[in-house]
Formats: structure tokens, C-alpha cells, sequence
């Protein structure tokens, strides 16, 4: 086991490596001259130039500036932004919503998905399993800036349920509208995904075993079909967790609230390169911890499966 | 009936041949070759209606790609201001948006870039899934190792942020490029960043089948390595993968609207859903006018629900366990 966790953990070291120079290849590589950007309308000065490429290590050749980061990122150090804010500052005050954000969104698409889908699958062209069907198709097939906008004029506009708009006051009730919209399009894969595994699961050996040995239908739906079934399902929410922060992008716009999906966007859109890599880093960083867990999971989920 | 009492030198009962249901090797029907799981797949797949409600859907957007002006003769770029935000009326069946451009119009154009945008990602992250993937599954070794740590790095970016900062990049060096131009733009943003999930899918494939008995006896044969990929492995590796596609075809026409909506896909001069959508969005903030919106989103929703159909009945086709 020990064994399997460090070689895992090995593998993840060139996918770090390698995520972060691609986009850092993709924002530094650009034409345009960040500091002329920075001064806008009026002339840069030598010695303000020369200051300012040492100060963001523009002078130094890229793949140098790349290692300078990692340095800094392995410390917690983002460097700072052409506003002159640190980087660090403005992550540590927008991941927290994110997370948040997030999180309730995955609690949603995993209650809800597994669930129906449960259901969905054991009574199988049921009108329960029908529409069911039906949702989560329409759930992805209209994009989900349709969807959240559509929503928010309802829930926010007209019934006045929720505020329509988050800012800054980001509790559990004015952001349970913004997760239920970044969770939606999962929670229709979740959906699907438990509903054909346990379609599978049903016809499975042991299942009949169980079931010629007299245990309870309801015993052996949730500890024999469930159970097993879980196991395509846990794979998916590890690898959603960067989807939906990705997803935040979309979202934190509708809503309006300050997580590091806007973070990231205004920086792309303002030409905050320090800005963008470093909240990439943070999106790859929690793509490759989540889907090491999910690895782990396994072995718990799946006595089958034994790390060696 | 036969006599159930154990012949002489016999332990107990056992039913003469002609009594079981099982058919003997002499009855089997050799008179022409088993049919290939294609033409099987194609038997299921005719008689589910859910593949001709999505086919034919899809035919019709596919005529509307292709001949857009003959389901309508007004311009998509010609705009009236008197008319801004009309309702439906005859002659403008979906009304009029906020510039005063007649929706129907807009929809019916609008469909050429989402599609190819769709098709063309799809195709090549196909392409070069597929042989990424067979050739890491086929191989083994540091070939899979190589290009499975490439995939991975690809694949560690969320596909959304990724495209976002792949387009201001190409938006720096490749400033206004007009229509064909924004197009390409989108599709390698896409693709760029989308091609690790047909890897993935494509080499679990070819590693179950390169084991099989039936590639061990094509080597035995005298097949050269490359022959049995290509014609063994690869063939038999395609059904995931085709299902993969045909969903991700959905998932691209849905990306690149969400691109365009935030203002970074294609420019704004090209006329696609997107597009319309985005620019429909601030017109309906009170709840009025919901025709801006409407029309554009679901022509959008109809497409990639076809897409999503036809994957489905595609995946109950080739999957032998879900055909009946």
C-alpha cells in the first residue's frame, strides 16, 4: 500500500511539472509587453522598466522565470500581481468561496445523482426511470449559463426566493442557488453513471447469490447492488472536482460572487499573467490531490482491489 | 419418453443428444460467415426509434449547415433598429433582437459555426485519441509511459479555463481573423485540451483486446505488428470510442457556446448560437422578451440532445450486453 501511495505520488510530479509550463508557455509566451500595458497611455521610464523587469523577472530568460515561480509556489509565494497585490492574498481570499461553493455543489450532484439514479436503475423503463432519463439529457444538453440565468430570473427575480446576485455575503442560503446551478450538469452524469451500473450490478452473480440465499430485496439492493455500484461513481467525482472549479468560472459570473473562477477570468481578460498561472497551478494542484484520493478510495470501496 | 434407469456401464442418466436443446456442431449453419458485430449493431440500431428521432434531427440541422438560405432569404447581418426587440409576428416568426436582426435568420446561420465547431473538435481529438491510445495500449513500456504523462498534463487542466487561456493567447497573435479564422481558433483551443479523454479510452480498449485470442492468432499467422494494429486491434478498439466522440460532440457545441457567451470564443461578427445567446442574456434580465433568448438556446439544446441521443442508442448497439 505504502508502496503504491509514493509511486502515485511520484507520478504526479510530471504532471505538476509539465501542467504548469504549458500554461506558463501559453500566458509568457505572448507578444505584448506587460509593462507597457501596465503604464498604459504614458512612457515608461528606463530605470521603471528596469525595475519593474526585475521586479516580476522579465528580464531573465522564460524557462528561468518558470523555475523562479515553482520555487516561490513550493513555499506558498505567487509573486505579484501588476496591480501590485500579492497573488497569495488574492487566492487566499477567493479559494475559501470557491470551496465552498464547490463542495455544496458536489454534496447536491452526489445525494441527488446517486440516488435517482438508484432508483432509476432498479425499476428500469419505469416512468420514474423515463424522466429521470429525460432530465439529465436536457440538464446537458442546455448550456449552463442558460440554465443558471434562467433560474436566477426565476428563484431571484421573480419569486424572490434568493438574492439574485451573491457579492460578498457568501452564506449557505445565498449560495445554495449558484451550487445547485454548478452542480446540475454533474449530477446528470452522476445520474446516468449509477443508474447504468446498477442496471449492470442486478444481473451480476453475487447479486443472485445473495438473493437465492433468501437476504431481503432492500438488503441486497443497498449493500450488494449500491455498494458496487458506487465504484464508476466515486472515479467521476474526483475527476469533477477541477471540472466544477472550472465550472466556477461560469457561475461566480451569473451570480456575481467573488471565488477564484472570476479571479481567474478578469486576470485572463486583464493580462495578469502572474495571476493566471498561479490559479491554474492551484486548479491542477487540486485536480491531481483529488484524483490520488479517489485512487485510494478504491481500495476501500472495492475489497478486490488491493494496492501491492 | 426415454428410460431414466442408468445403462449397463453407465454412472447415471445421461439424455441422448437429440433430447437437449443444445444444437450440435453438425446443425450449425456454415453456409455463410457470422455477421460482424457492425452489421449486428446496425440490426439493433434500426429498430430503436430513439436512433431515427435523433438522425433525423440531426439531418435537418445538418441541411440547415449546409443550405441555410433555403429556410430563410433574410440577411442574419442586415439590422433595422425600429425593429429592436419585435415581437413574433408573420414573416419574423421568432420576433426581433435588441439590434434589430431577425432571430429566425440568426438561428438558422448561427447553426454553421456551432456545428463545425463541434465536428471538426471532434474529429480531430478522434484522430488523435485513437492512435495515441492504441499506440500507448499496443506498446506498453516508455512509449505508454510517455504518452500517458502527456495526456495526463493535458488533461490536469480543466478543459473550460484551459480554452479560455489558450484563446487570449491566440487572441494576441492571431488578432482579427474574421470568420473561418475565429472557427479554427475555438477548435484548437478545444482540441488542443480535449484529446487526453479519447486517449484514455482508446488504450483501456487495445489493452483488453490485444491479449484476445484472436490477435494471438493473426500473430501466429505471420501478421506483422503493425498489420494487427491497424487491422485487428484498432477495429475492435472503436465502439467505446465512437460512443465517447458522439457525446463529446455535444459537449464541444456547449463549450464553444459557453466560450463565445463569455466573450472570448468566436468574434462577435460571426453569427452562431453562442453568440446570440450571450447577446441575448442582458435583454431578458427582467423576465422580458424571452424570444432574444429562447429561440438561439434551443436550437442549441435540440442539437447537442440529438448528439446525446444518438450516442446513447449507438452505445445499446454496439454494446452486446444491452442488446436484446
Amino acid at each position: 500500500m505504502w508502496r503504491y501511495i509514493v509511486r502515485r505520488l511520484l507520478q504526479t510530479i510530471p504532471v505538476i511539472l509539465g501542467a504548469t509550463l504549458l500554461i506558463y508557455a501559453l500566458v509568457f509566451l505572448q507578444p505584448g509587453d506587460p509593462i507597457v500595458a501596465l503604464f498604459g497611455e504614458k512612457p515608461v521610464s528606463e530605470a521603471a522598466r528596469a525595475q519593474l523587469e526585475a521586479q516580476y523577472n522579465l528580464d531573465k530568460p522564460f524557462i528561468v522565470q518558470w523555475l523562479l515561480f515553482l520555487k516561490g509556489a513550493l513555499v506558498g509565494d505567487f509573486g505579484t500581481s501588476y496591480s501590485g497585490q500579492p497573488v497569495s492574498d488574492l487566492i487566499a481570499r477567493s479559494l475559501p468561496v470557491t470551496f465552498q461553493l464547490a463542495f455544496m455543489a458536489m454534496i447536491i450532484e452526489a445525494i441527488l445523482g446517486v440516488v435517482a439514479g438508484f432508483y432509476a436503475g432498479l425499476r428500469r423503463g419505469h416512468i420514474f426511470d423515463s424522466t429521470m432519463l429525460v432530465v439529465s439529457l436536457v440538464v446537458i444538453a442546455i448550456p449552463i449559463f442558460v440554465l443558471g440565468f434562467a433560474l436566477q430570473l426565476i428563484f431571484g427575480v421573480q419569486l424572490q426566493w434568493v438574492p439574485p446576485t451573491v457579492g460578498s455575503a457568501t452564506t449557505f442560503t445565498n449560495l445554495l442557488l449558484p451550487a445547485v446551478v454548478l452542480g446540475l450538469v454533474s449530477f446528470a452524469y452522476v445520474l446516468r453513471l449509477t443508474r447504468t451500473s446498477v442496471i449492470e450490478n442486478l444481473t451480476a452473480d453475487h447479486v443472485r447469490t445473495a438473493r437465492a440465499h433468501g437476504v431481503p430485496d432492500g438488503v441486497v439492493n443497498r449493500r450488494h447492488v449500491l455498494r458496487n455500484s458506487l465504484i464508476p461513481v466515486v472515479t467521476f467525482l474526483g475527476a469533477d472536482l477541477g471540472a466544477l472549479m472550472a465550472g466556477a468560472v461560469v457561475t461566480e459570473g451569473i451570480f456575481n460572487i467573488n471565488g477564484i473562477g472570476n479571479l481567474a477570468y478578469q486576470a485572463i481578460l486583464r493580462g495578469e499573467n502572474p495571476t493566471v498561472v498561479s490559479v491554474v497551478t492551484i486548479m491542477v494542484l487540486i485536480y491531481v490531490v483529488a484524483s490520488l484520493l479517489v485512487d485510494l478510495l478504491y481500495a476501500a470501496l472495492d475489497p478486490r482491489i488491493r494496492y501491492a | 419418453m426415454h428410460n431414466h434407469t442408468p445403462q449397463p456401464g453407465q454412472e447415471r442418466f445421461v439424455a441422448p443428444a437429440i433430447d437437449t436443446e443444445l444444437p450440435t456442431a453438425v446443425d450449425v449453419d456454415t453456409s455463410h460467415p457470422p455477421e460482424s458485430q457492425w452489421k449486428q449493431a446496425w440490426k439493433s440500431l434500426r429498430s430503436n426509434w430513439i436512433f431515427w428521432f435523433s438522425a433525423i434531427l440531426l439531418l435537418l440541422v445538418l441541411v440547415v449547415v449546409c443550405f441555410p438560405t433555403l429556410f430563410t432569404s433574410v440577411d442574419p447581418r442586415s439590422a433595422d433598429l425600429s425593429n429592436s426587440l419585435g415581437k413574433p409576428q408573420p414573416g419574423h416568426i421568432f420576433g426581433f433582437d435588441r439590434q434589430g436582426y431577425d432571430v429566425f435568420a440568426r438561428t438558422i446561420h448561427g447553426a454553421r459555426a456551432s456545428v463545425i465547431i463541434g465536428l471538426l473538435t471532434t474529429l480531430i481529438v478522434t484522430i488523435v485519441g485513437l492512435l495515441t491510445g492504441a499506440i500507448a495500449g499496443f506498446f506498453g513500456g516508455w512509449v505508454d509511459t510517455i504518452i500517458s504523462r502527456a495526456a495526463d498534463i493535458f488533461f490536469a487542466i480543466p478543459l473550460l479555463l484551459a480554452a479560455i487561456v489558450g484563446l487570449s493567447a491566440l487572441n494576441n497573435v492571431w488578432p482579427n481573423r474574421g470568420y473561418w479564422g475565429g472557427v479554427s481558433a475555438v477548435v484548437i483551443a478545444l482540441a488542443v485540451f480535449g484529446w487526453p479523454q479519447i486517449t484514455r479510452i482508446a488504450r483501456g480498449a487495445v489493452m483488453e483486446i490485444k491479449n484476445l485470442e484472436f490477435v494471438d492468432a493473426a500473430r501466429s499467422l505471420g501478421a506483422s505488428k503493425w498489420r494487427n494494429l491497424f487491422t485487428h486491434i484498432i477495429p475492435n478498439a472503436l465502439p467505446p470510442v465512437i460512443v465517447t466522440a458522439t457525446v463529446s460532440l455535444g459537449v464541444y457545441i456547449v463549450a464553444e457556446a459557453t466560450l463565445s457567451f463569455l466573450g472570448i470564443g468566436l468574434p462577435p461578427s460571426v453569427v452562431s448560437w453562442g453568440n446570440d445567446i450571450a447577446a441575448a442574456q442582458p435583454q431578458v434580465r427582467s423576465g422580458d422578451n424571452l424570444h432574444v433568448l429562447f429561440f438561439p438556446a434551443g436550437a442549441l439544446a435540440m442539437t447537442v440532445l440529438s448528439f446525446m441521443l444518438l450516442g446513447d442508442a449507438v452505445r445499446d448497439a454496439l454494446d452486446p450486453k444491452a442488446r436484446k
